[in-house]
């Protein structure tokens, strides 16, 4: 089985297998088709195959008659401002976040600088499908700009939105893993402006990762001993584009990537309140802090294009998933690790309060994950068969099945990025949440055995 | 009316208009067919000046990094260089983005092996079925290469020219000379070549926009302009480079095109003069190059039409020198392959050593008088035509390795269906004018006369 995936925001698989130049370059087209005539942004991430899905990329935009702004390295939320800032049709972010390194993927962004929603993510399947893609005779050599320092206006941007003095005067020294991805090195200008002693690690941009580029705490234990021995005030850990923050407070506690959300709510809706949208799988902390504020929680399908949708439709100001990517209105409407850590040291400074205490503050929720490998062809079959699991309850169908009993939340779905069923359970006791896991998961065990 | 076919797959690669036929998926494909028929290794690419060279490239490059090559990127440089270069790096091969002389809207990939070799017949077979079958090997993300880069590989290239010619003694003569690129890729690298051999020199369509200013045929009406030009400069020698800078014609001091054959005449006859060995010619070049051989007392070997077919003889018989009649000359001492800057540079050593004009020189060779043609016929029954042909003059002096040729003492005649078009060429050669016309007329009445028979 060769694992790829479609979502509506683009295409994911390892390279090799499903993500091919044929591929690369034919999706490419038919985002190439969908936009209208003027320049694409075209980003990458660091790892050893971006540049090969970025020639394919490149290539399909000119051919379908696009003139291309070539960012090179660059975190997607950097390309995502980029797209509004530049006055350019869309954008392509070459990169798998938070996957492997055999992985790669193309992520499509549009003339906002939003992932496609899902009417544009269908568009551009059908014209994918379809197979027939604008071509140009190509009478003139076609534009390719190479943009040396994408990050500058992005920084100048994020400056300028930052409660800049106070963070200067506490003057934090900080702990930085950007897992040798995208944002390496920009980490040195960012936490320079700021006034912040940086203490950075993975901070080649070769592409080589060190441990999977997923911030979680199991990949957090470098940062933890840093924060430890240099005794910093926070540690933080990025994924490979830069969307996704786990946090590892001064302590030297590696927090889990659910607490990336509810952590910086609380002080962010004082500053600017308004609804908060997040996903089905993400954890109850988020309800209580908007509860103090007497602000509603949305909750919809996983993933950065329906978190996104919604949270434009609803003019939330404040979207974010248990995974640990975070967009905030006054800022942009990208999951943006960048604007993340600023926030998180604005908050520190002004508030003058350790990460523990805030840790302390929140209720303690026990979350449980587990995942099961299954053919892609019969991940949403099984995911249906779990509702006989629960005859009787009220089930949401929004995405797989979230059901919710007395103090416990369990969700089962089709993962998006990979051939896998995701089983999720929350609860007040770790007891009640992994009993709950362990149920569906020997179900669906007994089911593909 | 003939069809033009929009993609055209041949021993040498693959060509098509971009827009319609030649897209980045189709390039990606070839390339990524290539990749896996190389192995993995260091790949050249390199492409000539037309507008969708960059796009195609991007293709080729991803087709490359994702089957495990490692693509070194040598930008606009002439088909000979890049052959060299392809050995001198001991490179897997080389891909080369260009349509040589098809027109601007068009462009290809040419595909080149190991030792900077173009692939024998049978290479490219397994080469195709390997595209065909669509199975290619894809490298896992780690074992993807960085790309390289190599701007000033050119040079190497000329200094290998150098080393193989007398350049003082052509230093001495200070030729005049008027060069003519074509708008190709040899406008790259002649400039700094004429100027290191001391020559002063005027230069014509060199400029890369992509666009060509004339067709890189050396037919007379090509050669017009630089005609021209050699007379108002008082030149002693006109240069023509076609679109790739494999081939080179001749204008002489009065402006005059010295015809298609003299490019090689002249070059086989100076190095045999150097150095004595068997020579290897296409079975469409003159008479003269046994002429010549006789003098030097070696022997000349015959190979089907194709600057591969005449490599590969080369290399098998240790030939000193070869080449086609349409100015493709190919001296092993550089590179075994058809180089206009190795000709250049042959023919301006054998001036330097000789104590009088152009047209002089050219006037110690017998005279021979070559005229082509093009006769529309249909591929199916010109293969009908040629066997009927065979029969029929089994008993002359014949030739039946590419087509017919049949031989009578100071004259000759060749017919060849085309692979590409419709078509069956025919070649004619005698002493005077007046016979070769004579030979042409009577074989395309013989050919009507088949034709009116069989259909």
């Amino acid at each position: 089985m060769k694992p790829l995936k479609l979502s509506v925001s683009g295409v994911r698989g390892i390279v090799g297998q499903a993500i091919t130049p044929e591929l690369i370059i034919n999706f490419a087209s038919a985002f190439g088709t969908m936009v209208l005539a003027g320049p694409v942004l075209v980003g990458r991430d660091s790892r050893n195959s971006s540049p090969m899905l970025t020639d394919g990329v490149i290539s399909a935009l000119l051919a379908t008659g696009h003139e291309v702004i070539d960012l090179g390295l660059c975190p997607t939320p950097i390309t995502q401002f980029l797209v509004k800032n530049k006055g350019a049709r869309g954008a392509v972010s070459v990169t798998a976040g938070h996957n492997p390194a055999p992985w790669n993927a193309l992520n499509f962004i549009n003339s906002q600088g939003t992932y496609l929603n899902e009417f544009q993510g269908q568009e551009l399947l059908d014209i994918y499908h379809l197979g027939r893609f604008k071509q140009l005779a190509l009478k003139k050599t076609p534009k390719i700009i190479r943009e040396l320092n994408p990050e500058e206006p992005y920084l100048e941007w994020l400056l300028g939105r930052l409660e800049l003095p106070p963070i200067k005067r506490a003057k934090f020294r900080i702990v930085v893993d950007p897992t040798n991805g995208a944002a390496s090195k920009l980490i040195d200008k960012l936490f320079d402006l700021l006034g912040v002693q940086l203490i950075a690690i993975n901070n080649e941009g070769n592409g080589y990762f060190p441990h999977d580029p997923e911030p979680r705490p199991r990949n957090a234990i470098e940062v933890s001993s840093l924060v430890k021995i240099t005794t910093a005030d926070i540690g933080f850990l990025l994924n490979s584009d830069a969307s996704r923050l786990s946090l590892v407070s001064e302590d030297g506690e590696t927090l889990s990537e659910e607490y990336t959300l509810p952590l910086i709510a609380r002080y962010y809706l004082k500053k600017q309140p308004g609804p908060v949208v997040t996903n089905l799988s993400t954890s109850m902390m988020i309800d209580q802090v908007a509860r103090e504020q007497n602000l509603p929680v949305i909750r919809t399908r996983v993933g950065q294009s329906a978190i996104i949708q919604a949270m434009l439709e609803e003019k939330a100001s404040l979207a974010g998933e248990g995974s640990g990517g975070l967009a905030f209105d006054y800022f942009q409407p990208a999951f943006d690790a960048l604007v993340t850590m600023a926030l998180y040291l604005e908050m520190m400074a002004v508030e003058g309060e350790k990460l523990s205490t805030l840790v302390k503050r929140l209720p303690r929720y026990h979350i449980v994950k587990d995942s099961l490998v299954c053919p892609a062809y019969r991940l949403h079959t099984l995911v249906a068969e779990v509702k006989k699991l629960y005859k009787g309850l009220e089930i949401n169908q929004l995405d797989g099945l979230r059901l919710e009993k007395k103090d416990l939340w369990v969700h089962v779905r089709a993962s998006t990025t990979e051939p896998l069923i995701r089983v999720i359970a929350e609860s007040t006791s770790q007891h009640r949440a992994q009993m709950e896991v362990d149920r569906v998961m020997a179900y669906l065990r007994r089911l593909t055995a | 009316m003939r069809k033009i076919l929009p993609l055209k797959v041949s021993v040498s690669g693959v060509r098509g208009i971009v827009g319609e036929s030649l897209t980045p998926q189709l390039a990606a494909r070839f390339v990524s067919a290539f990749g896996t028929y190389l192995g993995q290794g260091q790949v050249l690419v390199g492409q000539d000046s037309r507008p969708s060279g960059l796009m195609l490239k991007k293709a080729v490059m991803a087709g490359l990094l994702a089957t495990g090559c490692q693509p070194v990127e040598v930008g606009l440089l002439p088909l000979p260089t890049i052959l060299f270069l392809t050995k001198k790096r001991q490179a897997r091969g080389a891909v080369v983005i260009t349509a040589s002389h098809n027109p601007f809207n068009w462009n290809g990939l040419k595909f080149i092996g190991q030792d900077g070799l173009y692939l024998r017949s049978s290479e490219v077979e397994e080469f195709l079925d390997i595209f065909h079958q669509g199975e290619f090997t894809y490298v896992p993300a780690e074992r993807i290469k960085p790309v390289l880069s190599e701007k000033e590989a050119g040079y190497l290239h000329l200094r290998r020219i150098f080393s193989q010619i007398k350049v003082k003694e052509i230093k001495k003569k200070k030729f005049r000379l008027v060069a003519d690129c074509a708008n190709g890729a040899g406008a790259t690298l002649l400039p700094r070549f004429l100027q290191e051999l001391g020559a002063e020199v005027r230069f014509i369509n060199t400029e890369l926009s992509g666009k060509f200013a004339h067709q890189s045929e050396p037919t007379p009406e090509n050669l017009k302009e630089l005609g021209h030009e050699v007379r108002a400069f008082q030149a002693d020698l006109g240069l023509a480079q076609d679109a790739d800078a494999d081939r080179l014609a001749l204008v002489d001091e009065q402006g005059q095109p010295l015809g298609e054959d003299a490019t090689l005449t002249l070059s086989v006859d100076h190095v045999l003069s150097r150095k004595k060995g068997p020579v290897v010619v296409n079975l469409s070049s003159s008479m003269v190059i046994e002429d010549i051989a006789r003098k030097y007392g070696v022997r000349v070997y015959r190979t089907k039409i194709g600057e591969s077919n005449v490599v590969e003889k080369m290399l098998e018989t240790r030939a000193v020198v070869g080449g086609e009649g349409n100015g493709g000359v190919i001296w092993p001492a550089v590179h075994p392959c058809r180089d206009s800057f190795t000709a250049a540079g042959l023919i301006l050593e054998k001036l330097s050593s000789f104590p009088g004009s152009i047209s002089q020189l050219m006037a110690t060779y017998p005279r021979y008088y070559l005229l082509k043609e093009k006769f529309d016929c249909p591929a199916e029954l010109a293969f009908k035509v040629v066997t009927e042909l065979r029969r029929r003059y089994q008993r002359e002096n014949i030739s039946t390795l590419d087509g017919l040729k049949i031989i009578w003492g100071e004259a000759w005649v060749h017919l060849r269906p085309s692979n590409t078009e419709p078509i069956i060429r025919i070649i004619a050669e005698a002493r005077s004018a007046e016979k070769a016309r004579r030979l042409l007329e009577k074989f395309k009445d013989e050919i009507k006369q088949i034709l009116s028979q069989v259909s």
